[in-house]
């Protein structure tokens, strides 16, 4: 009990916490507050308000176009990822398969390797199969970074199935593919859904993937980089404000419901 | 849901035929299925082919190929490859590598710029993951874990971006130094190395704090009430206690924040400056423009990839713990 007790090193530890809270919410505290500016500059202080910016970008085709876009490619991508990503962990997790170990280490590969260096051996990779940059190979790009987190999810969710659910659905006449769906696949349920808004919202958020393997039309980060480079009014921080509204609330929900499948 | 596993079956059984309901049943009468079923349930090889032939075929195409693709390439001499052309290897993208010091130093300062953030981030994060797993009622620990993952939402360029807010000369950091009177000038402080480990530690902080706390909120408390029982005070409590138990979490928290930030590509884009060249702004610069400098790129490529992964690797043998995850 003595831990929880109030001592010099724990008011210190306390305030350590609360200045890293800090640390992670006062930029994005003020990018958000900056998206009210009256203004068509970005620069401190703030002294007049308006929600102009809001309005201006709810209007913008550009910014329409790019979420939309960010989503199509974001839905493609987690509904690939994670069939491949099951598949592999049901591998990966079977008794009878030798080295499984292996399998599940290369599966993981694309997890460890750093994002730059995948991102360039992709864009060879795909001149080599003479796939040209653009949608499809954002695509693959995203989904072959997706997959590891699927297997790692999955496989963590299969490892505390009890074995016998299958064989009893077995017993029961149940073939392999019905025990799957019937069985296996409502188990792992909860999990998945955490896993594939995670894809989903990894896919949304990339930028150095899409960087190498895009064409002309723009994802989200894309958009959002390319104005930040090109001159700077506070638009872009109502822009960023709506996407880390959404992708924030999205991440929350997701994370919460990973946490309470594991308990 | 194992009940209603049960008496779906079991309803089927007794009416025969519609042995079960809806998409299922329908996919499970049709004589596709029936005949694939058929087919894995008397041949133990096809059954294996079926949950081998996709995944393997995944991994070796688009988790392997790539990296082979990208070894192959770094070695040709003649490239892009016309019709007709035969491959000539050589190793001289190589040599380039270590003779120029053009390329040679922004690798360097990459790799020292990677182990002080890893350090930074470690020293910085080990507290907040401390407090979270032992200070704070076990209650609580889910919430304030919360907190903390919420920005880690927002995307990449976003939280670059609203650290150019903060550290720009017109930023909110300046402007408030400003307003005291403390300076009259706007301190530089964006483009430079400050500004960049400032955002990349913003960036990566989550990889550091997973791992971290979940081998700190293992340490039975027990262990903690014996060492003080004995008469450890607070920081020989910490050295010979703690820090050994968590071992595993700072290898892993470490090797996971090393990766990432050897590869990090959108913040030297946005923070940096021209002092602050790291090594993948250099090898984006040959992969943009012609091809023919592809060679070199893909061999700087290879030589980032197996440097960074041999550095952790030895790092995880040397430090290492017995359980250590990169996941």
């Amino acid at each position: 009990m003595r831990l929880y007790m109030k001592n010099p090193q724990n008011v210190f530890l306390t305030g350590f916490y609360w200045a890293f809270v800090a640390y992670l919410f006062v930029p994005l505290m003020l990018m958000t507050a900056m998206s009210f500016k009256d203004s068509n500059f970005i620069s401190f202080p703030i002294d007049s308000f308006t929600m102009k910016w809001y309005v201006q970008v709810v209007q913008d085709e550009q910014f329409l176009s790019a979420v939309g876009y960010s989503l199509m490619i974001a839905f493609i991508v987690t509904v690939v990822a994670t069939a491949i990503g099951v598949w592999i962990a049901l591998l990966a997790s079977n008794e009878a398969i030798w080295g499984k170990a292996l399998i599940f280490a290369l599966a993981c590969l694309p997890a460890v390797v750093p994002g730059m260096i995948q991102a360039i051996s992709m864009r060879i990779f795909i001149r080599a199969i003479d796939v040209p940059t653009g949608t499809f190979a954002i695509i693959l790009g995203h989904t072959v970074h997706a997959v590891p987190f699927v297997v790692i999810m999955a496989m963590t969710r299969l490892r505390s199935m009890p074995s016998n659910l299958v064989d009893a659905a077995r017993d029961l006449g149940a073939d392999n593919f019905i025990a799957f769906f019937r069985v296996t696949l409502p188990y792992l349920g909860p999990a998945l859904v955490g896993g594939m808004i995670f894809c989903a919202l990894t896919s949304i958020d990339d930028f150095v993937r899409t960087f190498f393997l895009g064409g002309y039309q723009t994802t989200l980060p894309m958009l959002i980089f390319a104005k930040i480079s090109g001159g700077m009014s506070p638009e872009i921080n109502a822009m960023a404000t709506l996407v880390l509204i959404a992708t924030g609330a999205i991440g929350l929900y997701a994370e919460r419901r990973v946490r309470r499948s594991r308990n | 849901m194992t009940k209603d596993v049960l008496a779906g079956s079991g309803q089927g059984v007794k009416k025969g035929r519609t042995r079960y309901a809806g998409w299922i049943g329908t996919l499970a009468r049709s004589p596709l299925y029936r005949g694939t079923i058929g087919l894995l349930a008397e041949s133990r090889v096809a059954r294996l082919a079926a949950l081998l032939a996709v995944p393997l075929a995944w991994i070796a195409f688009f988790n392997i190929g790539p990296i082979l693709q990208m070894a192959n390439i770094s070695l040709l001499a003649n490239y892009p490859l016309m019709d007709g052309d035969e491959p000539v290897y050589t190793l001289s993208q190589y040599a380039l590598f270590f003779q120029e010091s053009l390329y040679f130093m922004p690798f360097l300062r990459s790799v020292v710029f990677s182990v002080a953030v890893t350090a930074a981030t470690l020293i910085v994060v080990y507290p907040v993951a401390y407090y979270i797993g032992k200070v704070i009622r076990p209650a609580s620990r889910n919430r304030a874990l919360l907190l903390l993952l919420t920005p880690f939402w927002a995307g990449e360029i976003i939280r670059v971006f609203s650290v150019i807010m903060l550290l720009a000369n017109r930023g909110a950091v300046n402007a408030l130094l400003r307003e005291f009177g403390i300076i009259d000038r706007p301190i530089p402080m964006l483009y430079t190395y400050f500004s960049l480990s400032f955002g990349v530690v913003y960036l990566i902080a989550l990889y550091m704090l997973l791992p971290l706390y979940s081998s700190i909120e293992k340490i039975p408390n027990s262990l903690l009430d014996a060492a003080s029982d004995l008469g450890a005070g607070p920081l020989q409590r910490f050295r010979r206690v703690i820090l050994p138990l968590s071992r595993d979490g700072i290898v892993s928290g470490c090797s996971l924040v090393f990766l990432t930030t050897i590869g990090v590509f959108a913040a030297p884009l946005l923070l940096g400056g021209p002092n602050t060249v790291i090594f993948p702004e250099i090898i984006a610069q040959l992969f943009h423009g012609s091809n023919d400098k592809w060679p070199a790129g893909a061999a700087f490529s290879i030589i980032m990839l197996l440097i960074s992964l041999t550095t952790v690797g030895l790092f995880v043998r040397v430090v290492g713990g017995r359980n250590v995850k990169l996941m």
